[in-house]
C-alpha cells in the first residue's frame, strides 16, 4: 500500500489498523501530531488528508491508499506554512502550545478552501480543535492575520 | 533593546506553532520500558487479594511491598497522606495499587487487564453531604473532617443575626471541575550519571522531588527533576506528577531503565485530581433598610480521600469568602471534607472560585428580593483600601473597583439593559466583582518558601536560573522580558530554560499566582544588581524573597494580613436564553481587571480570555458527576469544554494600579481571570429566564428543573 | 485475539470478502476506531474481522433521479452532505452540525446509519423523510425504510452478507420546515436531544406532516398516528387539535435520561413549529 506523506511516497506493509497517529508519531518521529484524546474529539491529532482536515487517530493506516497526508512538518517547509506560523506567534495565538499545531493545520485547511475568511468562518473551522488555555479570541486573530498578510499564497 | 511595554513575540511561540517542540510524550529513550498503572476499582474496601498472572519476560508489577525497608509508602505533598500505592484497603476508585513495566504498551493492557484484585467493599461517603453524615463510618479516626478553620471580624456574628429585621438562608453549590489540559499528565523516570531522574511534565519540580524521595529513603536533592514542555496545568500539574513519579521511582529502584508513563485521556479524566466541589451555605441578617448587618457562612469542600494540599485549598476559600465586600461582621467556618472521591486539588484559583461564586450569588439573590439591581447593591459594600479583611488584617493597597465598574458598565451598556431586560424577558446581563490574593497566604513565602532566584552574566549574555516553569502562561517570556528590561539589553540576550533541580536554586511553586510578583520582583532585583557589574566578564548575582515589613501574619490563628496584594476584577456577560431549549446563546463579554501593571499585554491578554472561557464553561457545561465513587464522564464527548464557536470575542481592559512590591508594579494574574465570569453568566441566566441558579454547572437540562 | 483485517479497493471485492468472512465494515472509522481503540501505541483490536472500505469511491456520490429521488452514497462525508444542494434541507442541516470538521471529512452516511446510534444525526431527518437505505450482497440489491431498517439501539436489519451502499430519499416538498439539535455545546457536539418536521398545505388543509426525534429513545422516533392527527386540519381545526396531537407525541418518546428536559423541550418545539407554521409566514424554514 502506498500514500504520499509530506509530498514523498510511503509505502506501508505493517497492520492495516494501526492508526495513522501512532505511525506518524512513533514509526516516522512526526511528533508535531498531538495525541490529545484518542477519539477525535480534541483535534490535537489533526493532519490534511488530500488537502481536508481529518482526526489522525481515527483513521486506520488501511484506509490510505492512493491518499496525499500532509502534516505540521511537511506544512512548516512551505510558504503558507510559515506565515501561519509567524502569525500565530505575532498574534500571540500560542501558551502551552499543545493543540497549536493540528490548529495550524486546521488554519491551512480553511484557507485552502477560502482565503479570504471572515471571523465567522474561522470559529466554525477550528470548532473541532479544543484550547484549553487561549479562549480562542488570539487564535482567531493569527488566522485572520495570516489570511491578511499572505494574500495570493492560498 | 526590549522595553517593559514593547509588543513581542513570546520565546517559545515559533517552536511549538511548528511542532518542534517536545513534550514529554515526544521523548523516546534507548532501552526504555512503558509503564501502567493498576487501580483500585471500587471507593472503599479491603483488598482482599491481587492474583497476578505470571508475568512474561521482561514485564514486572510493583507495588507497596516493593517499597524499600529505609522507604516511607507516602508521597509528600502538603500533608504526607496521601500513599505511592494502595496497601491493605483502597480510599477511591482509581487509587494506585501497582505498576505494571514492560516493552510493549499492548502487552502491559492485556496483562492489566487479567490481574484479579478481590474486595472487601464497604459503604462509601461520595458527597459533602455524606461525609457530615459519616456515611459507612469514619473514613478518619473519628469523622470525615480533614480540616478547618474560622474566620470572624466585626461583633459577635450570632447575637447581630438574633435581633436582625430578616434573616436570608441560602446554599450555593460547585461540581467537579476537570483540568483538561491537553497535555496529559505524563512522567519519565531513568537514571543519569547514578542519579534518579525525572523528566516530568509539571508545575513544581522541587515539590517532586520533595514529595517522592522518602519512598527510597532518600533526600530531596538526590532526585533530579527535569521539567519538560508543559502542555497546559492549570492546577492539574502542581501536585497531581508525585502520584506518578511515586510509583516509577519505586520501579526504577528495582529496573534501572528509562520507564514512561504517559496517560491516556481516559485516565486522565477518570483517574486524576479535581476541583473541590462545594458547598457554601449563608445566614445574612439585613436591618429594615435591606442593609448587611452581619452573614455566617459555613464552607464545605470535597476534599476526597487525601487531605494532600485541601487544608490551603479551603483557607484560600475561606479567605475569598465575602468576596470584594465589607460587612460590619462576618464568621466563616471552613470544614474540608473526607470522601471517597479521587483526592481534590488545584485548580486555577484554589479553593477562591467557589466562594466568590457563592457570594456574588448570595448578594445577587438578596439584592433581587430587595427589588434592587444587583450591582447598584453590591457596589455599596466594595472594600476599600484600609478595611478590616475577614482575618483581621487590612486592605493594603488601592482599590480601584468603582473604576473598572464604570470601565465595564459602559462598555457593556450595563445600566441600559439591566433596566430594560426584565426577568423571564429571554435576555439578559450579569456582573460580577471578584479578587485573588496573590502568592502564598500570609508569611508562607517568607517561613515556607524562601524563594531564590539567580542571575549569571557570562559576556554580554545572561542566564536565570530559578525554578519556575512555563506551562502555557508566559513566564519564560515575561521573566526574560523583565530582566532585559532592567538591564536594557535585547531579551535574545537573556536565557531562561525549563527547570532542572540540579541547576537551579528553588524559587518556589508556579503556583497561586506568585511566580510574576514574587519570583519576577527577585528577577528585577537580580537585574538591578547586576546593572552595577556590567563591565565584569562573568558575575553572578542572587536574590532571595524579603517580606515587607509591618505585615503581620499568625499562622496558627490566622489573624493578619493574608495577602499583601490582590488581583481585582469585574466581568458582564450578556445572553440570550432559547425558551424553546433552554440553549443559553452569550453574546457579550466585558471584562476590566487591576493587576497592578501588565508586563505583557498580549500574554495578559491570552490569560485574560482564557480564564473567562474556562470559568464559563465551569458555570455552563462541565459537568462531572460521580456514582459510587467513579466518575461518570471518561472522555471530552462526555465532559465538554468551550470550543471556538461557544463564546463570543471578548473586550477585555484593565486599570493601571501599580503595587509597590512587584516587578514594574505586576501583580498575580493568573488565576483572578478565572474568578468571576460564572457568577456574571448565571446572574444574566437568572435574569433572562427568570429563574434562580443556586448549583454550576446549569446544562440545559438542568435548567429544565429551574423554569 | 488479533482478528484480520481486509482492505478493499471495490465494492465487489468488500462484498466478497463480506460474505465469505463475516467482516464488518470500517469506512470512516469515527465510529469503530475509537469504539475499539486500545490506547496510544496500540493498534485497535476488533473481536471480529474488519474490511475497510474507505477507497471504494464508487460509493461517495450524491445523485437525483428523475422522480426527484436523491441517492446518497453510503460513504458520502457529512462536509459534502451538507454542502448539496440536491440534499433536502433537514438532511443538510444535520450533517452540518455533526461533529467538527474534521469529523465531517471522515465519518460516513453508511456508518453512521450502521451504527445505529440514538443520538446519531443523520438517521432522524432521513427517517422523516421516508428515506430507505439500499443494501448491497453478491445476490444484489434490497431496499428498505431507514425506520425499519433500524431496528433499536445499536441493532440493524443489516444481513451478514450485506453492505449499505447507499440511502434513497424520494421527493419531498413541504411548506414549512423545522430542523434543531440541541447538543452538549454550540459545535463539535454529541446530540442530546434533536427534533425535524415538516408540514405541506394544500387548498387551506394539512396534506402532509411529518416528525421525527432523536436521542429521545432506544431509536429515532416517529409517531405515525399522531402525525396523521393533523392530516386533512384546516388553521382552525390543527390549533384546535394542538393538545392533543402534542400529548400523543409525548407518548411515544422514551428518553432514557433528562426525561423532562427532552419531554418538555420536544413539545414546546413542536408546538412552535406548528402553530409558527398555522401563521404561513413567509419563510420556509422556521427556525
Amino acid at each position: 500500500m502506498e500514500f504520499t506523506l509530506n509530498s514523498k511516497t510511503v509505502r506501508y506493509e505493517g497492520n492495516p489498523l494501526t492508526r495513522l497517529v501512532d505511525f506518524l508519531r512513533e514509526d516516522m518521529n512526526l511528533t508535531g501530531t498531538k495525541e490529545g484524546c484518542g477519539e477525535g474529539e480534541c483535534g490535537a491529532c489533526s493532519v490534511l488528508r488530500n488537502g481536508k482536515l481529518v482526526t489522525s487517530c481515527l483513521i486506520p493506516m488501511g484506509a490510505l491508499a492512493g491518499d496525499d497526508i500532509v502534516t505540521i512538518e511537511g506544512l512548516r517547509e512551505t510558504e503558507q506554512g510559515k506565515c501561519l506560523i509567524s502569525a500565530f506567534a505575532d498574534a500571540g495565538a500560542v501558551q502551552c502550545g499543545f493543540c497549536i499545531p493540528a490548529m495550524v493545520m486546521a488554519a491551512q485547511a480553511l484557507l485552502l478552501a477560502d482565503s479570504d475568511p471572515d471571523e465567522e468562518a474561522v470559529r466554525l473551522a477550528i470548532s473541532g480543535n479544543i484550547c484549553r488555555c487561549t479562549g480562542y479570541d488570539l487564535i482567531v486573530d493569527a488566522i485572520l492575520l495570516a489570511a491578511k498578510r499572505g494574500k495570493g499564497l492560498w | 533593546m526590549t522595553r517593559i511595554d514593547d509588543r513581542i513575540q513570546r520565546v517559545d511561540a515559533v517552536e511549538k506553532a511548528s511542532g518542534e517542540a517536545r513534550y514529554l510524550c515526544d521523548l523516546s529513550f534507548d532501552d526504555m520500558l512503558y509503564a501502567r498503572f493498576v487501580r483500585s476499582a471500587v471507593a472503599r474496601g479491603k483488598i482482599v487479594s491481587i492474583d497476578v498472572p505470571p508475568l512474561p519476560e521482561g514485564y514486572y508489577f510493583f507495588t507497596a511491598d516493593d517499597i524499600p525497608p529505609e522507604g516511607k509508602n507516602s508521597l509528600v505533598m502538603i500533608a504526607g497522606d496521601w500513599r505511592c500505592f494502595a496497601s491493605g484497603d483502597v480510599r477511591y476508585v482509581g487509587e494506585t495499587i501497582g505498576i505494571l513495566c514492560g516493552r510493549s504498551r499492548a502487552v502491559l493492557k492485556a496483562i492489566e487487564e487479567s490481574i484479579k484484585i478481590t474486595y472487601e467493599e464497604q459503604e462509601a461517603a461520595i458527597t459533602i453531604d455524606d461525609a457530615l453524615a459519616v456515611k459507612g463510618g469514619p473514613i478518619l479516626e473519628k469523622d470525615d473532617i480533614h480540616c478547618s478553620l474560622v474566620s470572624e471580624k466585626g461583633g459577635d456574628v450570632d447575637e447581630i443575626l438574633s435581633r436582625a429585621d430578616r434573616v436570608i438562608e441560602e446554599t450555593v453549590e460547585t461540581g467537579f471541575q476537570e483540568h483538561v489540559h491537553l497535555e496529559t499528565n505524563a512522567a519519565l523516570c531513568t537514571i543519569e550519571d547514578g542519579k534518579y531522574t525525572f523528566y516530568i511534565s509539571c508545575q513544581c519540580p522541587f515539590y517532586v522531588r520533595k514529595s517522592v524521595a522518602g519512598l527510597l529513603g532518600l533526600r530531596p536533592e538526590d532526585i533530579r527533576v527535569r521539567q519538560t514542555t508543559t502542555g497546559g496545568a492549570f492546577g492539574g500539574k502542581e501536585h497531581f506528577p508525585d502520584v506518578l513519579a511515586g510509583p516509577l521511582l519505586v520501579a526504577e529502584y528495582h529496573l534501572k531503565k528509562p520507564v514512561k508513563l504517559v496517560f491516556d485521556r481516559e485516565e486522565d479524566m477518570l483517574y486524576s485530581v479535581k476541583r473541590h466541589p462545594s458547598k457554601v451555605v449563608f445566614r445574612t441578617g439585613l436591618d429594615s433598610d435591606g442593609k448587611i448587618l452581619a452573614s455566617d457562612i459555613n464552607v464545605y469542600y470535597n476534599c476526597g480521600a487525601y487531605l494532600s494540599s485541601s487544608y490551603v485549598v479551603l483557607q484560600r476559600g475561606v479567605f475569598h469568602a465575602n468576596g470584594v465586600y465589607n460587612f460590619p461582621a462576618t464568621r466563616i467556618h471552613g470544614y474540608g471534607m473526607a470522601t471517597n472521591t479521587f483526592p481534590s486539588d488545584a485548580f486555577r484559583g484554589f479553593g477562591a472560585p467557589q466562594t466568590l461564586f457563592a457570594i456574588e450569588t448570595h448578594l445577587n439573590h438578596i439584592a433581587r428580593e430587595l427589588g434592587a439591581d444587583p450591582v447598584e447593591y453590591k457596589k455599596q459594600y466594595f472594600l476599600k483600601q484600609g478595611d478590616e479583611t475577614v482575618t483581621q488584617g487590612h486592605i493594603v493597597e488601592k482599590v480601584v473597583l468603582n473604576e473598572m465598574l464604570d470601565q465595564v458598565a459602559s462598555k457593556s451598556d450595563y445600566w441600559r439593559k439591566a433596566a430594560e431586560y426584565t426577568p423571564g424577558c429571554g435576555k439578559g446581563i450579569g456582573m460580577s466583582f471578584y479578587n485573588h490574593g496573590g502568592a502564598f497566604t500570609g508569611n508562607g513565602e517568607q517561613a515556607i518558601i524562601k524563594a531564590h532566584l539567580r542571575l549569571v552574566k557570562d559576556g554580554d549574555s545572561f542566564t536565570i536560573l530559578c525554578g519556575q516553569t512555563e506551562m502555557g502562561q508566559g513566564f519564560r517570556t515575561i521573566l526574560r522580558k523583565i530582566v532585559a528590561s532592567v538591564l536594557e539589553t535585547d531579551m535574545d540576550k537573556v536565557a531562561y530554560d525549563n527547570p532542572d533541580t540540579d541547576c537551579v536554586p528553588d524559587s518556589g511553586p508556579t503556583a497561586a499566582s506568585r511566580s510574576t510578583m514574587i519570583v519576577g520582583r527577585l528577577a528585577e532585583q537580580a537585574a538591578m544588581q547586576m546593572k552595577d557589574h556590567l563591565n565584569e566578564e562573568h558575575w553572578e548575582v542572587e536574590t532571595e524573597y524579603e517580606h515587607p515589613e509591618g505585615h503581620p501574619w499568625d499562622q496558627s490563628t490566622f489573624k493578619g494580613d493574608a495577602y499583601l496584594g490582590y488581583g481585582w476584577g469585574c466581568c458582564c456577560v450578556e445572553v440570550e436564553a432559547d425558551r424553546l431549549t433552554n440553549e443559553i446563546r452569550v453574546t457579550g463579554i466585558w471584562s476590566s481587571h487591576d493587576i497592578g501593571k501588565a508586563i505583557d499585554e498580549l500574554i495578559v491578554h491570552g490569560q485574560v480570555n482564557g480564564g473567562i472561557i474556562q470559568s464559563l464553561g465551569y458555570a455552563a457545561m462541565e459537568k462531572m458527576e460521580n456514582r459510587n465513587g467513579h466518575f461518570r464522564q471518561s472522555s471530552m464527548s462526555d465532559y465538554v469544554i468551550p470550543t471556538s464557536m461557544d463564546f463570543p470575542r471578548q473586550e477585555w481592559g484593565l486599570v493601571d494600579n501599580p503595587y509597590e512590591w512587584g516587578p514594574f508594579g505586576a501583580k498575580g494574574m493568573g488565576e483572578l481571570v478565572f474568578n468571576g465570569a460564572d457568577a456574571a453568566y448565571t446572574d444574566a441566566v437568572e435574569r433572562a429566564m427568570g429563574i434562580k441558579i443556586n448549583r454550576i454547572p446549569v446544562p440545559v437540562e438542568d435548567l429544565e428543573g429551574l423554569r | 485475539m488479533v482478528e484480520r483485517c481486509y482492505v478493499a479497493a471495490s465494492l465487489d471485492e468488500a462484498l466478497k470478502i463480506r460474505k465469505e468472512t463475516g467482516a464488518h465494515v470500517l469506512a470512516g472509522g469515527t465510529d469503530l476506531m475509537v469504539q475499539f481503540r486500545q490506547g496510544t501505541g496500540i493498534s485497535p483490536v476488533f473481536p471480529f474481522p474488519v474490511v475497510i472500505i474507505s477507497s471504494v469511491r464508487e460509493l461517495d456520490d450524491i445523485t437525483a433521479g428523475d422522480d426527484g429521488t436523491v441517492t446518497i452514497g453510503a460513504l458520502a462525508v457529512p462536509a459534502r452532505i451538507a454542502e448539496s444542494q440536491l440534499v433536502p434541507y433537514p438532511v443538510r442541516a444535520a450533517a452540518a452540525r455533526m461533529g467538527a470538521p474534521a469529523l465531517r471529512n471522515s465519518a460516513t452516511i453508511g456508518g453512521n446509519i450502521g451504527n445505529a446510534s440514538p443520538k446519531g444525526d443523520l438517521p432522524q431527518p432521513l427517517i422523516m423523510l421516508d428515506a430507505r437505505v439500499v443494501l448491497t450482497s453478491l445476490d444484489g440489491e434490497r431496499e428498505m425504510l431507514l425506520d425499519d431498517f433500524i431496528l433499536g439501539s445499536k441493532k440493524t436489519a443489516l444481513r451478514d452478507d450485506e453492505i449499505i451502499s447507499a440511502v434513497r430519499i424520494p421527493p419531498v416538498s413541504w411548506s414549512y420546515v423545522f430542523y434543531r439539535k440541541i447538543g452538549t455545546r454550540r459545535a463539535n457536539a454529541i446530540s442530546k436531544l434533536s427534533l425535524s418536521a415538516l408540514m405541506r398545505f394544500e387548498d387551506g388543509r394539512i396534506a402532509d406532516f411529518r416528525a421525527a426525534s432523536g436521542a429521545s429513545g432506544p431509536k429515532v422516533i416517529r409517531s405515525r398516528e399522531a402525525e396523521n392527527m393533523l392530516k386533512g386540519l384546516d388553521d382552525a381545526e390543527a390549533r384546535a387539535e394542538l393538545p392533543a396531537f402534542l400529548d400523543a407525541w409525548n407518548e411515544a418518546l422514551s428518553p432514557h435520561a433528562m426525561p423532562q428536559y427532552r419531554r418538555n423541550t420536544t413539545r414546546r418545539m413542536l408546538e412552535h413549529f406548528i402553530t409558527s407554521a398555522l401563521e404561513h409566514p413567509q419563510s420556509e424554514i422556521i427556525v
